[in-house]
């Protein structure tokens, strides 16, 4: 797997979707390939969030410790982005994800990420659309939830 | 020539030399008498006791060569006396061998007129002689003088014999003079040579001796110009002052003698000449040499500024005063320019003018003594002969005027010099006396500091017990501070002063007193070097045994000699100079385990630690954690693999490539030693590149450069230069993007033409001629630099297969076996310490699999505890002392330099150790822990004076001062008795104003000093207590 593959599934990402191929290959060369073993920790609920991760491979699993052991919130799999919501807020990780095989990601650091916003307000405006598109959705799910 | 320690005391060259030959006796009598002394006064000590007995005494080691006191009197008013007094006996030499030449210069003058006269036209064959004697020996008369002396009657030779034999003995007179010139300019060079060291010597000497007033007023660098710069025309003129007038004098004095014997106008009309010469150019000169003072003083001043600007560069920056700087110094420029100017135009002025006189004279002697010889009054030989000798005269003329000149010019600078070292500005030097524990009553008496904007302290009287703990609460003044430093003997008190037991302070020794008090600021001062250099520093006091060869195989021996013909130190260097008697250890060893456990007691053992981890290990210095290091490394490997864990390190192995490592380490398989090895610069090393060449490297690297240059260009293009991705990431710097362009271009076009005109030799070249030439070396150099630091894993960009590797694998054996003749890399090697490579590296032996999450960690988390099962810490953390701190220990942090400074004092054990701000940049936590520490450690056998900022830790020590405006009370004494009680409570509730005082105005600690010194009895109240 080359870079090149890389940028082929930062394209998947609905955020990255309309940024120009040398940018995501700027943010693919800036970022680290790592493997976790099935069961290791991207990181825990409470962690400093210092970096996003894009699945590049396997599957992960969005969890909540609750009183009757972990809660399962979503199975990330090949191309689901994890944890940008906590470098963008720059608040502490909100969920603890792991890794539920063997699974290959790509490590998006903050400090890097934070960079290449405010130097191409390309990726920064398909970073606000994102938002922007996921706030909508919220709103709607909250009305919905408000009628029903 | 017997001195010994009995000629010690006296001055002056002989006696010097005469003790300076018996440096042992010199030195080691008077030490050991000290010591006995203080072994029978006292016996309270029993270590510094020892100590005493080898403490160099001051007075015996200025006996070990008397003329190093002259270091301490200072130097001669007059540059003259100066280089008289301690230079007269080769000055004195070296004349009479300027004058045992002259008899010779003046028979190599008068030869040619002999030639010519005897032997080409034949006067000694005039009488219809067939023979004539030569070699005639007699002592040669003028005229005028009657007859000659007779010696030797000489050998009868024919003319052209004559010929021959008068040209070779000019010849050989040449050859003599030659060797004459030959040895004075050699001894004339030393001797200069040497006064330059002693007066080096001696103005450093004296900048040790600068009172604290003088170091404020000086700029280092200005300092340090003065002793390189100033003083080298100095000595290059010492080695000229007296013998350069003597010689050229007297050879301008026989080249006019010679003239004027041969003809009484000629030489008349030369002296003249010369006459004008001597008197006008000096004239013109003067100007010069005022301009060159201005010039001096100038660019002094620009190195002493340029000196500041280098120190406070984070001011600069910070400020954005970048561009006044450069104007600043622009301007400085500027005048020095304009000087330097003003000073060709005058200096070329008087040279065109002495050149004309110069040529003036030959005209006249070629048309004067051309008629005289017309007219038969002057042989064709003597006019030879008095060309030629006026031939010789110019050059010494010339050289005294400007021997004049320099004289002027050196003396001034002499001068200048000087005002920099005036006796004012020096502290005494150190003499001898007491040298006993600071223990018993200490009493202030009236100690008064005044500084320049007013008091500091005024009329401070108080008695403290030692040894004691001894707390000073600050009232925010500077009061406080300031009497722990003339506790500490940092300030020296304008009034009153301190006495132990009735005696003055100032009747110790100054050796003494440093060795017993210690002083930590709040700002430590640290030298480059290692952590270790900086603690034991306070420690290298005894100098060492006499060595019985120098370091490098040097003569020990000339090197002696020398020292002491220039008044400078004698004691070996480098050596090891650590008193470990007064550490209380037996030897270094002992003293790194003291060092490292005060170290982790204050807290700075991990620290020191990660250090170690980081510094190098030479295994020819320390064989066994070199081999414990090797087994360590072994155990590694085998606990990862135990842990299922072994996938998280890719190991170093000879026959595998590492695929962790970058391109460059693969090839090298070590670590270079040389600049020429590392990085980038690999791609230009011969042998590197004619080993690729053979394993067809070359053009693999060369596409996989041009791969990384485009998508470097690709992806790093629109980010403005200087942003910090560039530097993270880029195998290019941002300035490097147009060049690799071009790089990429030149090959595009060259293949785009390749591809229309075909690859024939004449299209090469053509290709070639017009700038196309793809592998053009310069370019091929570039690109084969960047995939030196590729890693696959990290990088990604899909450039390496195995076929690559394993031909890396091939030319790492072939690059060895060249490389190892050259030198410059450590290899690795799995049976050896890399020498080169951080202590971490060399245990981990491999490279941490860096896309395993958490690999780091995880290794890390396994290599401290093998380090703590293997018990390799202590040894690491020694190595951690090898640590470098440099320039002004600015690879520290500030708490790391307190701690530092700390230490440095601690382990000197010293009877009382005075700290001032000492502990504030440690952090408040830390701080109060070592206080704790301390507050432990010191009390019974010593003392502990320590300045607080507050309240909060008081109570914790037995005596409580408290600073209030000018004034230092001492409320709280023990309490033996109720009074005692009483006399704190009561200053207690006055000492309390302190710390509000202080956070008011200055009015404010006025009126709290006032109160002070109504409060007068007090402190003799408590005085009596102490006594009950």
């Amino acid at each position: 797997m080359t870079l090149e593959t890389e940028v082929q599934s930062l394209r998947q990402v609905p955020m990255f979707r309309e940024v120009d191929p040398a940018r995501l290959k700027l943010l693919a060369f800036t970022s680290e390939r790592v493997h976790f073993a099935s069961g290791q920790r991207f990181f825990d609920r409470g962690d400093a969030a210092d970096a996003a991760y894009l699945i590049l491979e396997g599957e992960a699993a969005v969890t909540l410790e609750g009183p009757q052991g972990p809660i399962r919130l979503a199975l990330l799999g090949a191309n689901a982005l994890v944890g940008e919501m906590g470098i963008l807020a720059d608040q502490p990780r909100s969920a603890t994800v792991t890794a539920e095989v063997p699974t290959t990601a790509l490590r998006i650091d903050r400090r890097v990420f934070l960079e290449l916003l405010s130097q191409f307000p390309q990726i920064a405006i398909a970073v606000m659309r994102e938002l922007a598109h996921r706030l909508e959705m919220t709103n709607q799910q909250l009305a919905q939830m408000r009628t029903g | 020539m017997s001195g010994g320690a009995g000629a010690a005391g006296q001055t002056g060259t002989g006696a010097s030399r005469a003790a300076g030959e018996t440096p042992a006796g010199g030195r080691t009598a008077p030490g050991r008498a000290v010591g006995q002394e203080s072994l029978d006064k006292k016996s309270v000590d029993k270590a510094s006791a020892g100590q005493a007995s080898v403490a160099p005494d001051p007075a015996a080691r200025a006996g070990n060569d008397p003329e190093a006191t002259d270091a301490a009197g200072g130097l001669d008013r007059s540059l003259f006396r100066y280089i008289w007094r301690h230079s007269k006996r080769d000055q004195i030499l070296i004349c009479s061998v300027v004058l045992a030449s002259l008899p010779l210069y003046f028979a190599s003058l008068d030869l040619p007129r002999r030639i010519v006269n005897e032997a080409i036209q034949g006067h000694a064959f005039e009488k219809g002689n067939e023979t004539a004697k030569f070699l005639v020996l007699r002592l040669q008369m003028p005229d005028w003088f009657g007859h000659d002396l007779s010696l030797f009657n000489g050998f009868d030779v024919d003319r052209f014999e004559l010929l021959f034999g008068l040209s070779s003995m000019f010849l050989l007179l040449v050859l003599i003079n030659g060797a004459f010139k030959y040895w004075i300019n050699v001894a004339k060079g030393a001797l200069g040579e040497r006064m330059l060291r002693r007066l080096r010597f001696q103005l450093f000497s004296l900048i040790l001796r600068f009172s604290p007033n003088a170091v404020r007023q000086t700029k280092p660098s200005e300092v340090a110009t003065i002793i390189r710069d100033e003083v080298e025309p100095i000595g290059g003129f010492i080695g000229d002052a007296f013998i350069l007038p003597a010689f050229l004098g007297t050879q301008a004095a026989t080249a006019m003698a010679f003239i004027l014997l041969q003809n009484v106008w000629l030489g008349l009309l030369a002296a003249g000449v010369v006459g004008v010469q001597f008197v006008v150019i000096p004239r013109l000169r003067r100007e010069l040499l005022r301009l060159g003072r201005q010039r001096q003083l100038a660019s002094r001043r620009l190195a002493g500024r340029v000196g500041e600007v280098v120190d406070g560069i984070e001011a600069v920056h910070a400020n954005g005063a970048e561009a006044w700087e450069r104007a600043e110094i622009g301007h400085r420029l500027s005048g020095l320019f304009d000087l330097r100017l003003r000073i060709y135009r005058r200096k070329f002025m008087v040279k065109f003018l002495n050149n004309l006189l110069a040529q003036m004279t030959p005209f006249l002697f070629y048309c004067i003594g051309g008629y005289f010889a017309l007219k038969g009054q002057l042989s064709i030989g003597q006019l030879v002969a008095v060309i030629a000798a006026y031939r010789d005269l110019p050059p010494p003329l010339k050289e005294l005027i400007d021997w004049d000149q320099q004289r002027l010019d050196v003396q001034v600078k002499y001068e200048q010099v000087l005002q920099q070292f005036l006796p004012e500005r020096l502290i005494g030097a150190d003499g001898t006396g007491l040298d006993e524990p600071l223990c018993g009553r200490l009493a202030a008496e009236g100690l008064g500091v005044q500084e320049p904007h007013g008091p500091v302290l005024a009329g401070v009287s108080l008695t403290l017990p030692l040894p004691a703990l001894v707390g000073i609460v600050s009232d925010g003044g500077p009061a406080a501070s300031t009497f722990a430093r003339v506790l500490a003997r940092r300030v020296v008190p304008s009034s009153g002063r301190i006495t132990i037991e009735g005696r003055d302070l100032s009747d110790w020794s100054g050796a003494a007193l440093t060795r017993r008090i210690a002083f930590a600021g709040v700002d430590p001062v640290l030298f480059p070097g290692s952590l270790r250099d900086n603690i034991v520093y306070g420690l290298n006091r005894r100098p060492p045994p006499m060595a019985e060869a120098g370091p490098d195989g040097r003569d020990l021996a000339k090197d002696l000699a020398e020292a002491r013909r220039t008044g400078n130190p004698v004691e070996p260097f480098p050596a090891d100079w650590i008193d470990y008697e007064q550490a209380g250890v037996a030897d270094a060893a002992a003293l790194d385990a003291l060092i490292l456990d005060w170290l982790a007691r204050i807290g700075m053992g991990e620290e020191v630690y990660r250090f170690g981890l980081l510094g190098q290990v030479d295994p020819d210095r320390h064989p066994e954690l070199a081999a414990r290091l090797i087994e360590a490394r072994v155990a590694f490997r085998e606990r990862l693999a135990a842990e299922g864990r072994a996938h998280l390190v890719e190991p170093f192995d000879p026959a595998r490539y590492n695929r962790q490592a970058t391109v460059a380490e693969n090839l090298l398989f070590g670590v270079p030693t040389t600049p020429f090895l590392t990085g980038r610069a690999l791609a230009e090393h011969p042998v590197v590149r004619l080993v690729l060449d053979r394993a067809g490297l070359t053009d693999d690297l060369v596409t996989m450069g041009e791969r990384i240059a485009a998508t470097m260009l690709e992806i790093f293009r629109g980010l403005p230069s200087g942003h910090p991705l560039f530097e993270q990431f880029s195998f290019l710097a941002a300035d490097e993007l147009p060049e690799y362009e071009a790089i990429l271009a030149r090959r595009t076009a060259t293949e785009a033409s390749a591809a229309r005109h075909g690859g024939s030799a004449f299209n090469r070249i053509r290709r070639r001629w017009i700038g196309l030439g793809r592998y053009g070396s310069a370019d091929a150099t570039r690109l084969i630099a960047l995939p030196l630091a590729y890693i696959e894993p990290r990088h990604r960009l899909g450039l390496i297969d195995d076929a690559f590797r394993d031909r890396v694998v091939e030319a790492r054996g072939e690059l060895r076996t060249a490389l190892e003749e050259v030198g410059g890399v450590d290899f690795y090697d799995p049976d050896r310490v890399c020498a080169a490579a951080p202590l971490r590296d060399n245990l981990l032996f491999g490279r941490i699999n860096q896309s395993v999450a958490d690999a780091v960690e995880t290794v890390t988390a396994t290599g401290t505890a093998l380090v703590q099962e293997m018990r390799l810490a202590p040894a690491i953390t020694r190595v951690g002392l090898d640590h470098q701190v440099g320039p002004e220990g600015r690879f520290l942090s500030s708490g790391q330099r307190a701690v530092v400074s700390l230490v440095r004092a601690l382990i000197r054990r010293p009877d009382l150790l005075v700290l001032d701000g000492a502990l504030s940049p440690m952090g408040e936590n830390r701080a109060r822990t070592v206080l704790g520490l301390l507050l432990e450690r010191f009390g019974r056998e010593n003392s502990l004076v320590v300045v607080l900022s507050n309240d909060r830790l008081a109570d914790r020590f037995d005596h409580v001062l408290r600073a209030a405006g000018t004034q230092i009370h001492a409320p709280d004494a023990p309490a033996p008795g109720a009074g005692g009680d009483v006399s704190g409570t009561g200053s207690n509730a006055s000492g309390g104003q302190g710390p509000a005082g202080a956070g008011a105005a200055a009015p404010a600690a006025a009126v709290s000093g006032r109160a002070g010194t109504e409060t007068g009895p007090g402190p003799a109240r408590v005085d009596q207590d102490v006594k009950a």
